[in-house]
């Protein structure tokens, strides 16, 4: 369903990617996995529309949208749940649930998909009223998450979702992705925390110095020993 | 003779108020000041003074008509020059740059119109209510209620609306919008058009209760600064309680002190504004003055 080719990306002059390719295919949750700077975030941006690639191809479902924008990728059903959450913070939580509905034009079914979020999110229920910047760490990520949900995206890619959480959120959080990959949505997961990553995943990528340096199933890679020493700290 | 002083600076601080909100709200959502937002006000009064004298239109049922126009003034200003300058360079280049399209405005109303005062002056400017002691002119209180009626349906719109949801979000986060499929590009020209369209219904209302010239571009564009200052960026409370005071002072020292210190006045509640509270007494709803 997604195909990447080659991208090119730098920021004034430091390259970011240089030759990044990856697929993602119906129903499948990829990882992609990498230390700091190798251009993991860079990568989904860029897939997700909110950065232009320098060079190489973008195809999503048989189309190509390399210069497509955000509001150009939302209604074709890619949604990036972005690194550090970006919430509204003068927004209630239902404020911020409605903006991620923002392309879904019909109210009944706008409504209907914030009460799907609120069952799948008990807690943003309770705190409908709240303001999104005065909520803990998880409680925004979980909103994060359910924002980037309420477009309906064929494919969620999740930057860094673990990021400040506590353990246990953790855990709650990969089994959530899991529950939400089983409805049809294909996930693409940036991820440092690499053990919890390539046990929910199916397949995952390494990157390396804005390079795409491996492609394996996870159940292979968590066997692997360059990787239990690059990432797992084994 | 007080309360005739404290009507008469609520009235002007109602222009006041209208005046400054589009400017309150390009800043809050833009980042953008717009220096020439005061010509903007000036565009809006003479385009009543034309409407009334060659069409013998109401100032009051102009209005619609002259924040229509303004809006899609607005939004092509935004989408052209304003959005090619952030773009290619910085903001501080679209201070500069709107800083001359001013000047340019101005010489050509003077063109156009000639330096000379100009006033509105439909049928019924000359009546009255009276109050008790107090006596209003019939256009400044149509002029008060046309800043109130507006003020409110713009902070309605902020609030309750999706566009108006919209416009929030894009200022509190702009790339989290962007992710959601909101067209920043858009609602950036959506927000400085509804700027224009209401510097330009404050030019009419203006029109209605004073005389203009040209040169007075550069008196509401500070005016607006000092308004959203006192008040607080980016929101329509913040621009009314900001003006209101502001017109009080106004009227109160120019009546106990002398005719020539309002503007000294006015400046030193600016400084100690800066001083006291540089948010403003109700800035905080947008990124402007965070």
């Amino acid at each position: 369903m997604l195909e990447v080719a080659k991208l090119h990306y730098a920021y004034a002059g430091a390259v970011a990617v240089s030759d990044v390719s990856l697929t993602v295919a119906e129903g499948e949750i990829v990882a992609l996995l990498g230390a700091n700077g190798a251009g993991k975030s860079t990568t989904v941006r860029m897939i997700a529309g909110a950065l232009q690639p320098q060079g190489g191809s973008i195809r999503f479902e048989g189309q190509d949208v390399t210069r497509a924008e955000c509001h150009e990728m939302v209604p074709r059903g890619v949604a990036l749940c972005p690194e550090g959450r970006l919430i509204m913070p003068q927004m209630s939580v239902l404020e911020n649930l409605l903006m991620g509905g923002y392309t879904q034009r019909d109210p009944a079914r706008r409504r209907e998909a914030i009460e799907e979020m609120f069952a799948l999110f008990p807690r943003l229920a309770e705190r409908r009223n709240q303001l999104g910047g005065l909520m803990s760490g998880g409680e925004q990520q979980m909103l994060a998450i359910a924002r980037a949900l309420m477009s309906k995206p064929r494919l969620l890619i999740l930057d860094e979702p673990s990021l400040g959480l506590a353990p246990k959120l953790v855990a709650e959080m990969f089994q959530l992705l899991k529950r939400v990959n089983e409805t049809g949505t294909a996930i693409l997961l940036v991820e440092q925390n690499a053990r919890q990553a390539l046990r929910v995943s199916h397949r995952a990528y390494v990157l390396e110095k804005g390079q795409t340096v491996r492609e394996d199933r996870s159940s292979n890679l968590i066997d692997d020993d360059a990787i239990r020493a690059a990432f797992l700290g084994i | 003779m007080t309360m005739q002083t404290l009507v008469d600076g609520l009235v002007l601080g109602g222009l006041f108020s209208l005046s400054a909100v589009g400017f309150s709200l390009l800043f809050g959502v833009l980042g953008v000041v717009n220096l020439s937002h005061g010509a903007f006000v000036l565009i809006g009064g003479y385009a009543a003074y034309t409407l009334h004298e060659k069409l013998g239109l109401d100032p009051l049922l102009a209005l619609p008509v002259i924040m229509l126009g303004m809006f899609c003034l607005g939004y092509a200003f935004q989408r052209s020059v304003i959005q090619w300058a952030t773009k290619r360079a910085s903001l501080l280049a679209s201070m500069l740059l709107t800083y001359g399209f001013a000047l340019m405005i101005r010489n050509a109303l003077v063109l156009i119109y000639s330096p000379d005062f100009k006033s509105v002056t439909p049928a019924y400017a000359f009546d009255s209510l009276s109050f008790g002691e107090v006596t209003v002119g019939l256009t400044r209180v149509a002029a008060l209620l046309v800043s109130i009626v507006l003020l409110a349906a713009l902070a309605a719109t902020l609030r309750y609306s999706s566009i108006g949801r919209t416009i929030r979000a894009t200022a509190q986060q702009e790339q989290a919008a962007a992710l959601c499929g909101v067209n920043i590009r858009h609602v950036f020209a959506l927000t400085s058009g509804l700027s224009a369209a209401f510097a330009g219904a404050a030019g009419v209302a203006i029109g209605l209760v004073m005389p203009f010239s040209p040169p007075d571009e550069t008196l509401w564009t500070v005016n607006a600064f000092v308004v959203v200052t006192l008040g607080g960026i980016g929101s329509p409370a913040g621009a009314l309680v900001g003006g209101l005071i502001l017109g009080v002072v106004n009227t109160m020292t120019a009546q106990l002190i002398g005719a020539a210190f309002p503007n000294a006045m006015m400046f030193l509640l600016l400084v100690l504004m800066l001083v006291v509270r540089p948010a403003g007494l109700l800035g905080n709803s947008f990124k402007g003055s965070r």
